[in-house]
């Protein structure tokens, strides 16, 4: 082991413990003294809410980020282990190593936070305490099990190698069922704060805390934001890559960051596809729980917050597209496929256009009377979630198209039945399109509660086309005849340009989505049960919130490559420390070792 | 010279964040504030003034509007134009004000056919109205076509939410003061018995009645009003800028808790 290595550990041991003892120290004795403490303090200069706001939202991010990453590094390797292909086995390393070097930076954001709503919300703290208590000490011990599950898994990557492989991929599993819990656990507290359950009028807890646990909104956020997490972790993870790419100075490195920003995208769109469906299970379970809550939401002040998440979400559309578009350019034999994507450009410019239409307009008297109401006569008709709805359909549709012809760019399948699938996969296409278009359609001649319920359609239809059409091109591309190796290490730099945008846009959105999620609550603490009384109960409007996301992405970019060039710099004094370095080939052919 | 690798990407990250950072800024602007608590308890307010009253409430803090339109059908709920003359004939045997108040506290009690329950009870949070704008809001519903002739006794006692202050945290407020010597206070040193009434202790007629207000105010709102009455306005009904400001003066601190002890009693 080296001095570097050892004092990295003793860093992350000094983080965790610092954590846990700031974490005990908030627990029942302390939290009920506080009740007698006044119900707020004034954090210096900024204010307890923009403080609590800055630190709460860069915590989230790399706790999503040590979160995800690992969810996929181990599939990563147990691929690597099941083929013996070191390449994955290399990449999966990569992955956990980035991890690893923002474990402790989290735990202290974690300690900080704490300290925040400690000192500056005593009487808020104390209340959730007195709910949550028993959590506190569960979440403290998930957490030493996660830390030293994760050191085990890092540091044990040669030692528990060859016969012993599988009890090092059993670690990186163990490990994320730590984190998962971790993940559950956290989203109790703040589900909670949403859609209360479980306790008196007065606040008190009736039964256990499981009837606290077990609210309407956890579920559905565990679900998003474990998915969310992959996202988030495959975008970073690419950024990564695309920065080491940009300043590789070989075309072996060139080559293998090259991979790793595909791998790093792949994992990050396939779960952005089936992001929006679990967005969808999130806001009708806030609307069965609240509808007061729901309509703020979506059509009270909020509203115009979700023209902002439409950019967002389809500058992300157009980056995956166009970053699977430039990497067809590396591969021998995509060139027939290059005819469609001006037609595919053009659906998820209308789809985009579309999404992003404004429900109803803030206007002028005049122009309200010249437009008959708020509505724009032609326009407003795009602006309601039958047409929204229709649109991210047919977007996730023309993404895993783009997907499907990117995969099969090098490949000639050798079935007898080629046609015969071929037709059935374009088949299972327009049906779903067409499914999505009628439902959408119809839609409008229907009651919102009818209309509700045609989303589902509209996403079985999708998820329906997108299973048929992987059942079928798996089996007919097994043994394809390739027309050549991708060329990794061949695509544009601007690609890389692509991955940088990627995980800007989706940390931005994540801060926008926190925003969302906690500003419905709006002058409540706990929705409906403890009022914000402070001198922030007001909710900012979006430009100041903008402003805040913006200052908080910045800021945590800034700590992301301070960390990963301290992570570089650990590399530089341990050059073949892990082995096994391959450059990846293309096509199912095997690495040739470096 | 050749631009470092990551000062070119520092720049293409702030150009997109920059981007969406203005884009978020040119867009409409809206806060969503804290609503203020509507006090009218022992008022003489004028029917003109409760349906003025009611009206904002319906546009603000009872959130009504968000799926009642007054003259254009709704897809969540009924149009509420003329619901003043139509409430009378909802339910036979219930007249106007009591249909309409069964409907705010009551929701599901009888619904309009066609719509879905969906209507939460206004008395209780998120919305928690309390029985000032309880009685104002009916008011302002009774004016769309029909006669205001709700008064406050017609609105249950057991209505209407204790007032914000942080719901079941002001619930289990406590203040180091006594009660029983901010009684004293009230009655004595302070001379606020001169100007309020409250239950068997003091008639004053000046002032509004404080007889429940611990439970229609909230204690920040209680506190503030004793030491700086102007700042937190004037009930409606009641002259303005006759409560002294010099609390904060006469008051040494001990007793100042002590009477907000007090007055955090009566609810």
């Amino acid at each position: 082991m080296t001095s570097a290595a050892t004092r990295r550990r003793v860093g992350h041991a000094a983080a965790t413990v610092l954590f846990l003892a700031v974490f005990t120290h908030a627990l029942p004795a302390a939290a009920q003294e506080l009740v007698r403490e006044p119900a707020y303090r004034a954090f210096p200069l900024i204010g307890s809410r923009l403080a609590v706001w800055a630190v709460a939202q860069l915590h989230l991010n790399f706790a999503a980020f040590i979160l995800g990453v690992p969810v996929f590094a181990v599939i990563i390797e147990i691929i690597g282990w099941w083929t013996g292909d070191p390449k994955y086995d290399w990449l999966s390393h990569e992955f956990v190593k980035l991890v690893f070097a923002a474990f402790s930076t989290t735990a202290l954001l974690g300690a900080l936070l704490l300290f925040l709503f400690v000192g500056f919300y005593p009487r808020f703290w104390a209340f959730m305490t007195n709910i949550f208590v028993t959590t506190y000490w569960i979440y403290a011990l998930l957490f030493f099990a996660e830390t030293f599950s994760v050191y085990l898994w890092y540091y044990g990557w040669n030692w528990l190698s060859g016969p012993r492989k599988w009890l090092h991929v059993s670690l990186g599993v163990v490990s994320n069922l730590f984190g998962i819990a971790i993940l559950f656990i956290a989203n109790s507290w703040l589900t909670f704060m949403m859609s209360p359950t479980g306790i008196t009028e007065s606040g008190a807890l009736k039964g256990s805390v499981w009837g606290a646990i077990h609210n309407a909104t956890w579920m559905p956020i565990n679900v998003h934001r474990l998915i969310a997490n992959l996202v988030f972790g495959g975008t970073i993870a690419g950024a990564y890559a695309a920065f080491r790419f940009l300043n590789a100075e070989t075309d072996d490195e060139r080559a293998r960051y090259d991979w790793m920003g595909y791998i790093a995208n792949f994992v990050a769109l396939s779960a952005f596809i089936v992001l929006p469906f679990a967005g969808y299970w999130l806001g009708r379970e806030i609307y069965a729980f609240n509808q007061t809550m729901g309509i703020t939401m979506m059509g009270g002040f909020m509203s115009w917050l979700w023209i902002i998440q439409a950019i967002l979400i389809g500058v992300l559309f157009f980056g995956n597209n166009y970053y699977l578009w430039l990497g067809m350019e590396r591969i021998p034999g995509s060139e027939r496929y290059r005819k469609y994507i001006p037609y595919m450009l053009s659906i998820l410019a209308l789809g985009f256009m579309v999404w992003a239409t404004p429900h109803s307009l803030i206007v002028t008297l005049q122009e309200a009377r010249a437009m008959g109401g708020t509505h724009h006569p032609l326009l407003g008709v795009f602006g309601v979630m039958s047409a929204k709805n229709t649109a991210v359909n047919l977007m996730i549709l023309t993404t895993f198209l783009s997907y499907v012809l990117y995969r099969r760019a090098n490949k000639l399948s050798i079935r007898s039945w080629v046609l015969t699938g071929m037709a059935v996969q374009w088949a299972a296409f327009v049906v779903a399109a067409a499914i999505v278009v009628f439902y959408g359609v119809y839609g409008y001649f229907v009651e919102s509660i009818v209309r509700i319920g045609f989303s589902v359609y509209q996403v079985g239809a999708v998820l329906g086309a997108i299973v048929l059409v992987m059942t079928i091109d798996v089996p007919m591309f097994r043994g394809a005849r390739s027309t050549g190796p991708i060329r990794w290490g061949q695509i544009p730099p601007r690609s890389q340009y692509v991955l940088i945008l990627l995980a800007v846009t989706f940390t931005w959105l994540m801060g926008l989505m926190g925003f969302a999620r906690s500003g419905i609550r709006q002058y409540w603490h706990v929705y409906g049960v403890m009022r914000d009384t402070s001198v922030d109960a007001v909710t900012p409007a979006l430009g100041y919130a903008s402003n805040m996301i913006t200052l908080v992405t910045i800021v945590f970019f800034a700590f992301v490559m301070f960390i990963f060039w301290l992570g570089g710099l650990s590399e530089r004094g341990e050059a073949g420390a892990h082995a096994p370095v391959v450059a990846p080939t293309g096509a199912g052919s095997r690495a040739p070792r470096r | 010279m050749r631009v470092p690798v990551g000062v070119k990407l520092s720049a293409f990250a702030l150009v997109i964040m920059g981007s969406y950072t203005y884009f978020a800024n040119s867009i409409p602007q809206i806060e969503s504030k804290p609503p203020a608590e509507l006090s009218l308890e022992g008022g003489d307010v004028s029917p003109a003034q409760l349906v003025k009253f009611g009206e904002e409430i319906f546009h603000t803090k009872g959130t009504c509007e968000i799926c009642h339109k007054i003259g254009e059908k709704g897809t969540r709920a009924p149009d509420l134009a003329g619901v003043g003359a139509r409430a009378a004939h909802r339910r036979p045997g219930s007249t106007a004000k009591q249909y309409l108040i069964e409907s705010l506290l009551e929701p599901q009690a009888y619904l309009v056919e066609g719509y879905p329950p969906i209507m939460p009870k206004v008395d209780k949070p998120p919305i928690g109205l309390n029985r000032s704008e309880l009685w104002a809001l009916v008011a302002f519903l009774e004016s769309l076509g029909g006669t205001v002739d709700v008064k406050l006794d017609d609105i249950p006692k057991t209505a209407g939410a204790p007032a914000g202050g942080g719901g079941t945290a002001a619930a289990e407020l406590t203040l180091p003061g006594d009660p029983k010597a901010g009684q004293a206070l009230f009655t004595g040193k302070a001379i606020c018995f001169t100007c309020h009434t409250v239950d068997k202790i003091a008639a004053g007629k000046i002032g509004p009645d404080l007889t429940q207000i611990a439970k229609i105010q909230t204690p920040q709102y209680i506190m503030a009003k004793v030491l700086n009455p102007a700042a937190m306005g004037t009930v409606p009904g009641y002259p303005k800028g006759v409560m002294p400001p010099t609390f904060g003066q006469m008051l040494t601190a001990k007793e100042y808790v002590d009477l907000v002890a007090f007055l955090l009693t009566l609810k």
